[in-house]
């Protein structure tokens, strides 16, 4: 379990996170939702030990401290993150980035069995296992970059905006993936725009605004939500689809 | 055909010492300054021990290889690595790193001048080899074969295993490389110093065909930079190309028209990639 309290960001002057409680339990999608500059990515950065400001305050996994570590170890402790923009390696093969996904002590001891479990929920990434990664469509990229992620057997998945630049079809296939990922166990921690598709696969939810949380709820009721459907969810031409 | 020749046995030389820097550039970010006087380290060490013991150069290789990767190790660790911490950018890093490397080339510099003031002349296989019916050096054509050899190992291991692929990874991305759970400090060291140990195997090898002396690293660094550059940074297919036309270039206009113009004709190259092709031979796309 993910356990986050009274978490801090702050760039110079700038607190880009104030006082951010939150938790991730094993077999839970948890999405963030808050407009552009709420902090939903510095406080994922923060938590992937990739984050430029001070940082302050508890990040356990497990009961395990991991604020201020170095991002590999932050992984090897079991905490996975596909950044805005997928950060894949984009020089190397669909293969090499399945790979290092994988470079991790845990990774690497649970090496066979991810592979062959992320090769099934993307069966195009075998075809396409030779080719230059970024000479890939943003949906197959985005492939790579979850499966290079749950290569490194995650107790904890991050992903920052992943629908992002996806067709409405790949937003679909990619959320059902995420719904596939909850089923092994791992917990999700997701932060999204498209919060009407992102809500209906999450269990759970968060609002964020100006770098503190404002809500919490689980996600049915988020999406039901009167000031939640006016704020994220384009107002009533949702609310007459429910 | 001589100038071809001539021209690909030097390029193939130019070639690794360009993969050492590539490697410190490319991979840990460090553009070194220093790199020349690492390939003269390695042509002094090789100098000295065969006028004082008659050691081979090609031993010399090899005894120099461990004893720079550990020096560069440690240049890379204590005197770098600060700067690596501390800079928020790669601009910040690149001008951090150019002044502590110009300044420790000096220091290099000083500390070889005062060891061997003089040019560092030995004489080691000049005997004339007939290769496709012009006449080599024969020094110029084991250099150059123990450079494809070095190369090529260095190479293969780059592309095709594990290990390798982790360092091409962290010279594609240091942040994605953190957050597959690669140390990107230790691969960083680790990438600085066997580029540190590559060139300086370089210059035992240059050392058997071109008399070297304390302050010529400039020259050398000035050449490798030419190659990268010419290549681009970090891909080492561009970078061999890019060493074999320099060879060819200079070998040509030293032969036809004046020896003392091969350093200009290095840098009418070096212009004429900075204006028509800033991102390479092979346009690489910048990450």
């Amino acid at each position: 379990m993910l356990n986050i309290s009274d978490l801090t960001v702050s760039y110079g002057l700038h607190q880009a996170l104030i006082g951010v409680s939150l938790n991730v339990s094993p077999g839970e999608i948890v999405v963030m939702l808050g407009a552009n500059g709420a902090g939903k990515s510095t406080l994922l950065r923060a938590i992937a030990g990739i984050c430029e400001g001070q940082v302050d305050g508890r990040v356990e996994l497990g009961g395990k401290a991991l604020l201020s570590r170095k991002s590999d170890e932050i992984v090897e402790a079991g905490i996975a993150f596909v950044p805005e923009g997928r950060g894949i390696f984009g020089d190397l093969t669909v293969w090499e980035n399945l790979m290092l996904g994988a470079y991790s002590q845990r990774g690497r001891r649970a090496k066979e069995d991810n592979l062959k479990w992320v090769l099934e929920l993307f069966p195009k990434l075998t075809e396409r296992k030779n080719q230059i990664a970024h000479t890939m469509s943003g949906g197959e990229q985005q492939m790579v970059a979850i499966g290079r992620a749950m290569m490194a057997n995650p107790e904890i998945l991050m992903l920052d905006e992943p629908s992002l630049g996806l067709s409405p079809l790949l937003c679909t296939e990619l959320f059902g993936n995420l719904s596939h990922i909850r089923e092994t166990g791992t917990g999700v921690l997701l932060v999204e725009q498209n919060a009407k598709q992102s809500l209906a696969i999450a269990d759970r939810g968060y609002l964020i605004e100006n770098g503190s949380i404002t809500g919490e709820n689980a996600a049915q009721a988020l999406l039901n939500d009167p000031a939640v459907q006016a704020t994220y969810l384009g107002g009533a031409a949702v609310s007459q689809e429910h | 055909m001589d100038i071809l020749i001539s021209g690909l046995l030097l390029g193939g030389t130019y070639a690794l010492m360009a993969m050492g820097l590539n490697l410190q550039y490319g991979v840990a970010r460090i553009m070194n300054l220093a790199n020349g006087e690492m390939l003269v380290l390695g042509g002094l060490s090789a100098f000295w021990l065969f006028t004082a013991s008659a050691v081979s150069p090609l031993l010399t290789a090899i005894i120099i290889a461990p004893l720079s990767f550990i020096g560069n190790w440690l240049i890379y660790r204590y005197l770098l690595l600060p700067l690596v911490r501390r800079s928020k950018n790669q601009g910040q890093l690149e001008v951090d790193s150019i002044l502590a490397t110009f300044g420790m080339s000096f220091a290099l510099v000083g500390v070889m001048v005062s060891i061997h003031g003089e040019y560092f002349t030995y004489s080691y296989l000049a005997d004339p080899l007939s290769v496709f019916g012009s006449t080599v050096a024969l020094n110029r054509a084991v250099a150059f074969v123990a450079a494809v050899a070095i190369g090529g190992a260095l190479y293969f291991w780059l592309n095709r295993t594990y290990a390798g692929t982790a360092v091409r990874a962290v010279s594609v991305s240091a942040e994605a490389s953190g957050l597959v759970g690669i140390n990107v400090d230790r691969i960083s060291a680790f990438a600085f110093a066997l580029g540190g140990a590559v060139t300086a195997i370089g210059g035992t090898l240059i050392s058997t065909f071109i008399t070297l002396d304390a302050s010529i690293g400039v020259l050398f660094t000035m050449k490798a930079l030419i190659i990268i550059i010419m290549g681009g940074v970090g891909d080492i297919r561009g970078a061999i190309i890019a060493a074999l036309i320099l060879g060819l270039v200079e070998t040509a206009v030293a032969t036809i028209v004046d020896p003392g113009l091969t350093l200009a004709s290095a840098y009418v190259i070096f212009l004429a990639v900075l204006l028509f092709r800033p991102q390479g031979l092979f346009g690489r796309r910048t990450t």
